[in-house]
């Protein structure tokens, strides 16, 4: 068998017919590394691909066994399936491609795709490979590997809930942290219906409402919604979604993408928080209440005593030989007006005293501020002090828990009144003030001519149990300014001139 | 000169009650005055008037307290109901320490109150007659000569002429003409009744300079 020339056909070669420009030209051209074996592995033929490809000339490598090409891991697997391959006739790489490690002349290696077939007819049996270079696949193989394990680690490491639906509610996707929260294997989550395995029925039809108008709509912005989903032991939890359309390259909707995250026990811990805020609101209220008690029974008694009065009036007037029919008629009068000003009474007194849910509404201030009069009127005058009103006019209306603020403007009040204790009588006079600010918020003052804040007490003057009272919780203003907080607003003294305290509620007016 | 009708005046700053109490007294026939507040009262009150005074025992400004203690600063002696509300008794106990004449928690029966009225404006006319009696002896006592008053005090002191002689240093028989104008001017018809006209005058003569 004579050397091979390289891209020439072996002299010696079967080919049918004798070797065309055709053929001759396919092998020059062919991208791939052709190389033709004999029997014993002895390079018959290798093409300029191949040249290139190993770095070997074609001169070079003629009648060399093909394991040069190969690694030595390689070279031993190589001989065995040749020697299997004679014998049995079985074969295990013919007609069909595989990976290998390939070597370079000058002993590189490379990753290749190689293909093998037995030249038909050839006995002793020849075998051509094709060799194609796999270092770019197999570089381009590996970085979507390494961004595909980092995705899976990303979706494994979240701490939040991932599930992707196909278009049909089934599950495609479920991460580790959501197979943790509702206690099933990945295996048997995936290809469920969604929305009929873990969604409680009483959300089930709005969730799939809310899902289907989703995917119709496929708004840009991400989509948060909130629903429960039933977990393997029967536990409910509450999950925030937050969901997104997945779309193919046409940009046709196959199905959502929502990560959730298990908000059952912030939710709980909100709702604690805020119980145990209301209780201690409602508990500061009732103090407040208890304080007022004998003025609040004085100011309920003398409607009252005003009715027991009239009616015996009317009873008497009527015995009369000749009675005063217009007396009789407006003692009649004032008995139903003093009736509703008592009920009025009880009614304000209700609001304060009940346990209520935070409730906010739009309200004018000075409304607010009136509806205390009967019952800080009634307290005031227990202790004889004046309270003088000044309204501001046209003030524009904040939004407030009407009770909430009412609550403080009372703890507010009863300080001052408590302040004038030492005030001799007739000079005992409490101002409260409704105005707006050059920036527009809203200020209520309280203003009294007592002793002041002292000055030991000023930095803890907001602070729970920071009292001077021997009969006060501590808590009043402590609570006054969790309140106004809330509100967005701020509660501040500053000493009134020349005596006493000034206590300045500021609400920001409601925008627009 | 002709009495005035007693009057009662109310004095309270509720309205309602002011006018019910207005209107309860009228139709028992009794004139009223009704006031909202004690400031307004006090200087239009006069001590001549007689009447008595319902007065709330708290009020805004001046109280009920503080006005009693103001008419007993003036020496009125116009006598007092209180009006208090529960949880008032300590304060009706002070009214009541000042002189109060009496005190009603409301809500009351109108009968409780109208008794009340009634028996202060009775306390009320038998004081000015009583006042006007201790005018009277008030007058006659100043009617006397320094000596005939040194021979008054020793007579309600209980001694006899003759000691009086030996202590003012005049004979008996002087003594006994000064003793005959005494009961005379002070127009006594026994020693008792001139001991008994000089203890009642008795205050008004301390209160004298």
């Amino acid at each position: 068998m004579g050397p091979l020339a390289a891209g020439r056909l072996p002299p010696g070669m079967n080919a049918p017919g004798a070797p065309s420009l055709e053929l001759q030209a396919l092998l020059d051209a062919a991208a791939d590394a052709i190389i033709i074996i004999d029997h014993r592995g002895a390079i018959q033929l290798f093409n300029h691909s191949a040249e290139r490809l190993f770095g070997y000339t074609a001169k070079e490598s003629l009648n060399r066994n093909v394991n040069i090409l190969m690694t030595e891991r390689d070279r031993e697997q190589h001989e065995a399936y040749m020697e299997r391959y004679l014998r049995t006739g079985v074969a295990h790489v013919i007609g069909i491609g595989r990976e290998v490690q390939a070597r370079r002349k000058d002993g590189s290696v490379f990753p290749a795709f190689l293909s093998v077939g037995r030249i038909a007819g050839s006995d002793p049996p020849r075998f051509v490979g094709f060799v194609h270079d796999a270092t770019l696949r197999q570089q381009a193989m590996g970085a979507i590997q390494r961004e595909r394990d980092r995705a899976n680690r990303y979706l494994e490491a979240a701490q939040t809930i991932l599930v992707a639906l196909d278009l049909n509610h089934r599950v495609t996707l479920v991460n580790r942290k959501g197979c943790e929260v509702l206690g099933f294997e990945e295996s048997a989550l995936l290809g469920v219906d969604w929305f009929q395995t873990v969604v409680p029925e009483g959300q089930r039809t709005r969730a799939v409402v809310e899902f289907d108008a989703l995917v119709e709509v496929a708004p840009r912005r991400p989509h948060h919604s909130e629903y429960a989903v039933i977990t393997r032991s029967g536990e409910r939890r509450l999950i925030a979604w937050r969901c997104v359309v997945l779309e193919d390259a046409l940009g046709v909707a196959t199905g959502i993408l929502c990560s959730g995250d298990d908000v059952t026990d912030s939710r709980h811990a909100e709702t604690d928080a805020r119980e145990a805020r209301e209780r201690m609101m409602h508990v500061s209220r009732l103090a407040t209440m208890g304080e007022m008690a004998s003025g609040i029974s004085h100011e309920l008694n003398q409607p009252l005593a005003a009715i027991a009065n009239y009616a015996q009036a009317a009873a008497r007037l009527l015995a009369a030989p000749t009675p005063e029919l217009a007396d009789v008629t407006d003692a009649l009068q004032q008995i139903s007006a003093q009736a509703l000003r008592a009920g009025e009474i009880i009614r304000r007194l209700r609001n304060l005293v009940r346990n209520r849910e935070t409730h906010r509404e739009l309200a004018h201030i000075n409304e607010v501020v009136e509806e205390l009069g009967p019952l800080s009127r009634a307290d005031a005058r227990a202790s004889d002090v004046r309270i003088v009103s000044e309204l501001g006019v046209q003030l524009p209306r904040v939004s407030v828990d009407r009770i909430q603020i009412q609550q403080v403007l009372l703890n507010l009040l009863r300080n001052a009144i408590d302040a004038l204790d030492a005030t001799p009588a007739g000079q005992r006079e409490i101002v409260i003030r409704t105005e707006r600010n050059p920036v527009g918020d809203i200020l209520v003052t309280v203003a009294d001519t007592g002793p002041g804040v002292p000055d030991q007490l000023l930095p803890r003057l907001f602070m729970p149990f920071a009292t001077t009272k021997s009969n006060g919780t501590g808590l009043g203003l402590a609570i006054s300014r969790t309140i106004v907080e809330a509100h967005q607003g701020r509660l501040d003294y500053q000493p009134n001139r020349p005596r006493g305290a000034t206590f300045t509620l500021m609400l920001p007016a409601e925008q627009g | 000169m002709k009495e005035p009708a007693a009057t009662v005046f109310v004095i309270d700053d509720d309205d309602a009650v002011r006018n019910s109490l207005r209107l309860l007294l009228k139709s028992v026939g009794l004139p009223v005055q009704a006031c909202p507040s004690a400031q307004e009262f006090l200087p239009t009150y006069d001590a001549r008037q007689p009447g008595c005074l319902v007065l709330d025992i708290r009020m805004p400004g001046m109280s009920g307290l503080e006005l009693q203690e103001q008419l007993n600063l003036r020496g009125a002696t116009i006598p007092v109901v209180f009006i208090t509300g529960h949880g008032d008794i300590p304060m009706a106990v002070e009214a009541m320490q000042h002189g109060a004449f009496d005190f009603l928690q409301k809500p009351f029966r109108d009968q409780d109150l109208i008794d009340r009225v009634q028996r202060a404006l009775e306390r009320d006319a038998v004081n000015r007659v009583q006042l006007k009696q201790t005018g009277l002896i008030r007058t006659r006592l100043e009617s006397l000569t320094p000596r005939e008053r040194e021979v008054l005090d020793l007579m309600c002191a209980g001694k006899p002429n003759k000691v009086i002689a030996a202590d003012l240093g005049v004979s008996q028989r002087t003594v006994e003409i000064h003793r005959a104008r005494v009961m005379e001017k002070m127009e006594a018809h026994s020693l008792a009744q001139l001991v008994r006209m000089v203890l009642n005058a008795q205050p008004l003569r301390q209160a004298a300079p």
